[in-house]
């Protein structure tokens, strides 16, 4: 049988990781209904506090199409919990694209793993796009739905066309300063107990 | 009372329709209408399959937090105060039908069933078994995740006192050790089970459309179409 090919094992690995980051995601995600600007603050939040589990990931990482399919899995979860279906492709592509480069160090060299966490992070990101994209019916449909002045105010002041850019380069430094954390982390504790 | 068992393709459908309706806001009373109507049906469902602790908590949720949002919150409202009743009330109203949804789906589906109709559907199979899993592991998450906290209260490591980067790092350090070995057991139950070996899988649980799934399908797929007509076609 083809070695590269994913097998059962790697299957089940990626759904409890999967699994282990959406608990992440979703406990960041309580904290952001307190003011708007924690949800802007997901980029620094998420990246930091998720890259415990991915770099732990990332070791057990040996074929492509890994990260992909996790990503695909964030994507159905981001929409079955109602965060839209605009993120959706943007997750899968942030995926892929992260899948790419960490394959191009064989999963190995720490570098490319870095920086690919930095791409995968963007995921977080393509939940804001809904927010972006229709900004006018969003706030209209917001207030309507109850939320109050004040609150879209600040989270349209946090999170708008202009601060994308700024939001996207946060989460990938922080993705890559993540990465760093989460290895030494990793290293710590599990290469010790002799998991890794 | 009688017990209704959906077929796992149906429970599927109706995931989908309800994110779909959460995320559209309701404004109209009509929509509003549909939307507590789409809430309950999952909530009568658990209801028959003799869930009724969730059922009832489920009900006092999304009821309060629907009197909340229509009686005390306006547009003018300020102050952190109410931004946080706000904050809670609005994830409560508008994340909970979905919330709910995925709960009764994930308690009353086993996953062989879930397997076989993801087949029936000709899901790739990598896709298939990370969901299972996925799905599997939520209540081994928050299980383990109360054990945790548990043993690092009697620590003296809790939310109030100490330094935050430590209380990630003790609670989020054995629960992945926790979870990486509940995993590798998974893993080698599944294998033991034929699970990835080459060939087209049986399964014990014949998987048939009927008369309930094609109602509850009907329920949904109206109430996604009034919701669109609603929304664009104004």
């Amino acid at each position: 049988m083809n070695d590269k090919k994913l097998k059962a094992k790697d299957f089940i690995t990626i759904g409890i990781f999967s699994a282990l980051i959406f608990a992440v995601e979703f406990a960041c995600g309580m904290l952001g209904f307190i003011h708007p600007y924690i949800v802007a603050a997901y980029v620094v939040l998420i990246p930091l506090v998720g890259s415990i589990p991915m770099m732990l990931f990332y070791t057990k990482i040996e074929k492509f199409g890994m990260l992909t399919i996790m990503s695909v899995l964030l994507a159905i979860v981001m929409f079955v919990t109602g965060m839209g279906w605009l993120g959706g492709p943007l997750i899968i592509a942030a995926g892929f694209v992260a899948d790419l480069l960490a394959k191009k160090g064989n999963y190995k060299s720490f570098k490319l793993i870095a920086i690919s966490h930095g791409v995968f992070c963007l995921w977080i990101c393509a939940n804001y796009f809904p927010v972006i994209v229709t900004a006018k019916d969003y706030r209209k449909n917001m207030l309507e739905g109850g939320y109050s002045a004040e609150y879209c105010d600040n989270l349209f002041r946090a999170i708008n066309g202009k601060t994308i850019g700024v939001l996207l380069i946060l989460c990938f430094v922080f993705g890559v300063i993540g990465a760093f954390l989460g290895k030494a982390v990793v290293k710590k504790h599990f290469e010790k107990a002799g998991i890794v | 009372m009688i017990k209704i068992s959906l077929d796992p393709r149906t429970k599927l459908f109706m995931i989908f329709a309800v994110s779909f309706i959460v995320m559209v806001n309701a404004i109209t009373p009509l929509e509003w209408g549909i939307r507590i109507m789409v809430t309950l049906i999952p909530i009568l469902l658990l209801v028959t399959e003799g869930k009724y602790a969730s059922a009832f908590r489920f009900t006092v949720f999304y009821g309060a937090s629907l009197l909340l949002l229509k009686y005390c919150i306006s547009e003018s409202s300020t102050g952190i105060f109410s931004a946080i009743l706000v904050g809670y009330c609005g994830i409560v109203a508008q994340f909970l039908p979905a919330m709910i949804t995925a709960w009764y789906v994930i308690r009353t589906t086993k996953i062989g069933e879930f397997m076989s109709a993801m087949q029936k559907m000709h899901v790739p199979d990598g896709i298939s078994i990370s969901l299972a899993v996925v799905m599997r592991f939520f209540p081994t998450i928050k299980e383990e995740y109360s054990s945790i906290n548990d043993a690092m209260k009697m620590r003296g490591i809790s939310l109030g006192g100490g330094k935050v980067t430590k209380m990630i790092e003790y609670r989020m350090i054995p629960l992945m050790f926790s979870c990486i070995s509940i995993g590798e057991e998974l893993s080698a139950a599944a294998v033991t089970r034929g699970l990835g070996a080459p060939v087209k899988r049986t399964s014990p649980y014949e998987l048939k459309m009927k008369a309930a799934d094609f109602i509850m399908i009907g329920i949904f797929a109206v109430s996604v179409i009034i919701f669109i007509t609603a929304k664009y076609f104004r």
